[in-house]
């Protein structure tokens, strides 16, 4: 499978060579990558510096006389650093644009906090007029950033390190709908970003006490496909969700609310907790330690579902 | 001076119970150059391609524009009645969205500078030769996005991008910045200096800067007072914010009328 970051330079030169008001502004990050797309889209393409707040400020400038532009660099210098300008020069003012990230979560695992990104939907979720995408697959990538990219909206695209390893058809992929992965009928699992690997490798030991797991994968968190999930949950009454993400504000609030109506439902989070990682090590060691295992889904399970 | 427009600032501000008179006053002579004798511009419709650019980077200074747009045809004299009123357009920082002519929603410092970056880049990628005008406070110089733009426009040579630092020396009486032009060339500016009440010396120094899109990006230091024109609210001081009563507002008017 396509590495990520491939697949978002090569999604990049497609939609640049198509479309002569595409433009890429990056925070001296990723411009070997970018290359081919500065050659071919001469002009369109800009490693503006180390300022971030100042990229996505003059990319809405950008956008307000006709660009569609992409805003590329590592997520919390973006999303937290430059939030007044996401809301205030695009969602405020209805200027379009796309945010592509890199570093998903805790994707940088050595690195610290200072790296890390995991309050992104929480942030941008109450901010009118963005859309947020958590595409992991190369394919989710191409097909829904082509789908949206020129929508007017605030797109955020976090692209993760590593993917599920699913391969989707391009035909499955809906901006705003969630996939049917697995069907079952006892426990519902909503998963976002790679974790959709470790909810699939979960699926033999939980129906080795049998469980019999429905796994819905998400890649859209908002709009977020409320009706996928509460007719799952009206069905299963259990439902356990899985993202890289603090347990405020993430994909959990929204499947709480798409279930807000059915009485008796057993709720389970696999989320970060309120405290920051300050763990170092691989990010599957991290995956390891913070419950993204097999072990930690099947553990949940047993303990709060069942 | 532009007594006449002060004056409107004043009885619009005063209906809408809240504004900045003071910083509106230290801008008015500047937009009302710009309006009258420089930008192009198309009242009746805005979003007209070949128009000049104008963003009012410090968006507090915001009734001077309004009273522009209204002497220009852009927006009414109801609109100025009112002025921070349910249903009305015009709050105390401006709303693109809701404001005809305005280029930018501003208000937090910093911002508007930024998107005239943007707007110059676009400008130029696309070889038109519209202006892009910015104009910011002394204070807002304080922010980091200031210099950022500062550097990021030189390294482009956004020589169609033009920034006026509303001089009015408020914020340096917190944070000084002494040597301003110096500071805009250091960064690579084109960097002028005038009177921004002086009518002559605005209009030439707008004859002397050529705007092309391959050299320096432009820079003028309007040294300025704020609440120039009506002497007790000279300087900076408790008439930031602050609305004049009845009898204020008696001594405001004769003062703007001699």
């Amino acid at each position: 499978m396509k590495d990520m970051r491939q697949e978002f330079a090569d999604t990049l030169l497609e939609v640049g060579m198509k479309d002569n008001k595409f433009i890429v502004l990056v925070g001296d990050i990723s411009h070997f990558k970018l290359v081919q797309f500065a050659k071919a889209c001469p002009g369109r393409y800009y490693n503006v510096g180390i300022c971030e707040p100042t990229i996505v400020n003059m990319a809405a400038g950008l956008s307000m006389v006709g660009f569609h532009p992409v805003v590329h660099t590592i997520a919390p210098f973006i999303v937290e650093r430059s939030y007044e300008q996401i809301k205030l020069d695009f969602c405020y003012q209805n200027v379009g644009g796309n945010i592509i990230t890199v570093g998903s979560a805790f994707d940088y695992s050595t690195l610290g906090c200072t790296h890390h990104c995991y309050v992104d939907f929480a942030l941008l979720k109450p901010l009118p007029n963005t859309q947020i995408v958590f595409p992991a697959s190369p394919v989710e990538l191409n097909v829904l950033f082509k789908q949206s990219y020129d929508n007017g909206r605030l797109n955020y695209f976090r692209v993760p390190k590593y993917s599920h390893e699913q391969v989707f058809e391009p035909d499955q992929l809906k901006v705003g709908k969630g996939i049917m992965v697995r069907e079952g009928s006892s426990v519902t699992i909503v998963v976002t970003g790679p974790q959709l690997k470790t909810a699939l490798r979960s699926v033999v030991e939980l129906k080795a006490i049998n469980i019999d797991p429905e796994i819905i994968y998400i890649h859209t968190i908002k709009p977020f496909d409320q009706k996928i999930v509460l007719e799952s949950v009206n069905k299963t009454k259990r439902v356990l969700v899985i993202e890289e993400h603090s347990m405020y504000g993430g994909m959990g609030d929204e499947v709480m609310r798409a279930t807000k109506g059915i009485s008796g439902i057993k709720y389970a989070f696999i989320s970060l907790k309120d405290d920051f990682i300050r763990d170092y090590g691989t990010y599957e060691e991290l995956c390891d330690l913070l419950g993204f295992s097999v072990k930690g889904i099947v553990s949940k399970i047993r303990s709060e579902l069942i | 001076m532009n007594n006449d427009l002060r004056k409107k600032i004043v009885d619009m501000i005063c209906k809408a119970g809240e504004g900045h008179i003071p910083s509106a006053f230290s801008i008015i002579d500047i937009i009302a150059f710009l309006y009258d004798k420089y930008l192009k511009f198309d009242p009746k419709k805005t979003d007209w391609e070949e128009r000049d650019y104008f963003i009012l980077s410090k968006g507090h200074g915001c009734a001077a524009l309004y009273v522009v747009l209204e002497k220009h045809g852009f927006i009414t004299q109801k609109d100025l009645n009112n002025k921070s009123k349910i249903g009305g357009i015009l709050g105390g920082h401006p709303d693109r969205t809701k404001v005809p002519g305005a280029e930018a929603s501003t208000g937090s410092l910093g911002h508007g500078i930024v998107t005239a970056l943007g707007i110059a880049l676009g400008l130029k990628i696309r070889g038109k030769k519209n202006k892009v005008i910015a104009l910011v406070g002394d204070g807002e110089c304080n922010e980091g996005t200031i210099w950022e733009t500062a550097l990021v426009a030189s390294n482009l040579k956004l020589g169609n991008l033009c920034v006026i630092v509303d001089n009015n020396g408020s914020a340096a009486q917190v944070l000084p910045m002494e040597k301003f032009p110096k500071k805009w060339e250091a960064f690579g500016w084109e960097a002028h200096e005038i009177d921004g009440h002086n009518q002559k010396k605005i209009e030439e120094v707008f004859k002397k800067i050529k705007f092309d899109l391959c050299s320096k990006p432009k820079v003028i230091v309007a040294n300025t007072i704020k609440g120039k024109g009506v002497s007790f609210m000279e300087t900076h001081g408790p008439w930031h914010y602050k609305i004049p009563n009845q009898e204020e507002l008696k001594c405001v008017y004769k003062e703007l009328e001699e």
